[in-house]
């Protein structure tokens, strides 16, 4: 069961303002609160490779963050979002944007083919595969048409350095137990390059959706979106 | 803004992206241009202790020369605060200061020294704004030191990442032009929840680096300053509308409040108020809302600092070294409520997120600041009570011979304690 409640949340928080608009589902346009380009018509160029690295799925098994070997997978374009399951203030609106962008992949079936979600965790003494399956089952979809959303997590501290530092990800833990942290997520390509990277302030759905569609339409060679 | 961190307390003025400080700021970072025969004659990031139960309270506690003299300006925090990346006009060069190991005691960890090359021409960068992950480098010039600018990016790692040049009338990339398009540039700021990114508009090396009074004769080189402001579309970096703003528009401050679609800046050279704005269907217009002191006396209005409920205005005029206080409740007509003078001379302002705590400091250029008596450099402090400033203390950088005081950034030890 997803929590509505922060879906909506999300939604508001994350500028989606939501405008009524005569029963008819809202479009992408709509949904963001201004003008989204159209897909093709920007460029996005390479920020920095992406990082992969040891990871544990929600069966246990060892996979790696980049491998084309995670549940659903095909090879396609990858919105990473960092999150741990324990924080309190961005991450449930974060799971819940990641959620509204699987939701809204899932009227495109041929680009949720060619995408897939992956929420990492950076609190492996916590976030165990159990808590990622269990985690999973609140956000991830039913929608067959929806796009794979994969929830990882790592074996433990030595795994996940060097993938915090690919990603230029801190995380300090605090008194209390939480971890501070800036939340980002990260559009990666085909090949392995990090091509946006999201705070909350942006993390609206139709916009990636759209980045993705700007990526896909590149690998078509029919986009100008080329990096540079 | 409509995000989504929890709101702490901070220095106004930021960007949206970064992280925020928790309760009061513990130390003012200075970025400081070298004056040869003071001190080491270098630049230099400058801690200010702010803490007011620390016996240095008050005082410079560390100085982090990076060499050399680069004509220091502006800079800003990465999104995560770990870092301070500051630049230099003279030679391009980019410093970047790790803030976060030691806050007190930032270390300079990485230099930028490629950056017209790696930009494709752009130079002078100006200031360094926080996106997710990367830093935009708003620069004044381009190679051939005129005011043909661009916006850089880089990563956090400090590797480029892409230029986007401002839209001039022979290559407008796709921008409706209300008047004329310069292409010149100075300030890069966004505002998320509206996609849109506001650029102004300074002048080239050619007239910064050049003396202030020789400049001001030269009529031909005094049309080369900017008349424009840009509208972006944020995510796709492109130009949509070139606005016109006659009279130098400098510094740009987004409103905060989540309904407020608007945005302040002062024109240098006709001490105007502008506001820059969102209508119903979409479209943006700026207008002049408010003088400046007295416009023909030529005032200079420099750095301004709206504060976090978007009520006052504080706005810096350099040559007769005031400050003023306007009521902007109303952004269609600011009214003046209050006014100081700070010192001889005055530029950048900086207020805490509870506009309690205002900053003060001195310098321009190093050939546009005021010479002989009256070339005052300093820091000065002050609380406001929403009716008057007070003073807090007072810093003098020539007599700690520590150079001229511009760019100030606030720092906190709790960002990154345990």
């Amino acid at each position: 069961m997803r929590p509505a409640a922060l879906l909506g949340l999300a939604a508001l928080a994350l500028g989606a303002a939501a405008r009524a608009h005569d029963g008819h589902a809202p479009r992408p346009e709509a949904a963001a609160g201004f003008p989204i380009p159209p897909p093709g018509s920007y460029r996005l160029p390479p920020i920095k490779p992406a990082g992969g690295g040891a990871v544990l799925d929600e069966a246990g098994r060892s996979r790696d963050l980049l491998g084309r070997d995670l549940p659903g997978d095909t090879p396609g374009i990858t919105v990473l979002a960092l999150i741990y399951t324990r924080c309190g203030d961005v991450c449930p609106l974060a799971s819940a944007g990641m959620a509204r962008l699987q939701d809204l992949a899932a009227t495109d079936p041929a680009v949720a083919r060619r995408m897939r979600l992956v929420t990492l965790s950076f609190d492996p003494e916590h976030d165990t595969p159990e808590v990622m399956r269990s985690f999973a089952a609140a956000w991830r979809s039913a929608d067959p048409a929806a796009p794979a959303w994969a929830f990882l997590t790592t074996p433990g501290r030595d795994a996940l350095a060097p993938i915090l530092a690919a990603y230029g990800q801190r995380v300090d833990a605090r008194p209390g137990g939480t971890l501070n942290h800036v939340f980002r997520a990260f559009l990666i390509d085909t090949g392995g390059r990090v091509r946006n990277i999201y705070s909350l302030d942006v993390f609206e759905p139709s916009l990636i959706l759209t980045d993705i569609r700007t990526l896909l339409l590149e690998d078509a060679g029919s986009g100008g979106a080329r990096g540079r | 803004m409509l995000v989504t961190e929890p709101a702490r307390a901070d220095e106004t003025c930021q960007s949206p992206y970064m992280a925020k400080i928790t309760g009061l700021e513990d130390f003012v970072y200075v970025w400081t241009l070298g004056v040869e025969g003071l001190g080491d004659g270098s630049d230099k990031l400058v801690t200010v202790d702010a803490r007011e139960a620390s016996p240095t309270f008050g005082k410079p506690i560390h100085a982090a020369s990076v060499g050399g003299r680069h004509e220091a300006h502006h800079g800003g925090f990465t999104d995560d605060r770990r870092q301070f990346w500051a630049a230099g006009l003279s030679d391009s060069r980019i410093f970047i200061f790790d803030v976060a190991s030691e806050p007190a005691k930032p270390r300079l960890v990485k230099v930028i020294d490629d950056f017209v090359e790696r930009s494709g021409g752009a130079a002078g960068p100006h200031g360094a704004y926080a996106l997710p992950g990367r830093m935009l480098i708003p620069s004044l010039s381009n190679r051939d030191g005129t005011g043909r600018a661009a916006l850089v990016e880089y990563s956090n790692e400090g590797d480029y990442v892409a230029t986007h040049w401002l839209p001039t009338e022979a290559a407008p990339n796709g921008a409706r032009i209300e008047a004329t398009a310069d292409g010149y540039g100075y300030d890069a700021r966004v505002l998320p929840r509206r996609n849109v990114m506001l650029t102004s508009s300074f002048t080239g090396r050619e007239n910064y680096m050049r003396p202030l009074g020789d400049l001001m004769k030269d009529g031909e080189a005094m049309k080369r300053f900017g008349q424009t402001m840009v509208v972006w579309d944020f995510h796709a970096r492109q130009p949509r509308t070139v606005l016109s703003v006659p009279g130098v528009p400098l510094e740009i401050r987004w409103a905060w409040g989540p309904q407020h679609t608007y945005a302040f800046t002062s024109t240098a050279l006709t001490a105007k108020l502008w506001l820059v704005r969102e209508d119903a269907h979409g479209a943006w217009s700026a207008k002049p809302v408010a003088d400046i002191g007295d416009p023909s006396t030529l005032p200079v209005p420099v750095d301004i600092s709206l504060s976090a409920d978007d009520r006052t205005l504080f706005v810096d005029t350099f040559m007769d070294g005031t400050t003023r206080v306007f009521d902007v409740s109303d952004p269609d007509r600011p009214r003046q409520i209050y006014e100081k003078k700070i010192g001889a001379q005055l530029n950048m302002v900086s207020q805490s997120w509870d506009g309690k705590r205002i900053y003060y400091t001195s310098s321009l250029l190093a050939n546009w600041d005021k010479t002989g008596v009256e070339n005052e450099q300093f820091l000065k402090a002050y609380t406001w009570n929403g009716r008057e400033l007070a003073a807090r203390f007072a810093i003098d950088f020539t007599a700690e011979r520590l150079g001229r005081p511009h760019m100030m950034a606030f720092g906190a030890a709790a960002l990154y304690a345990p």
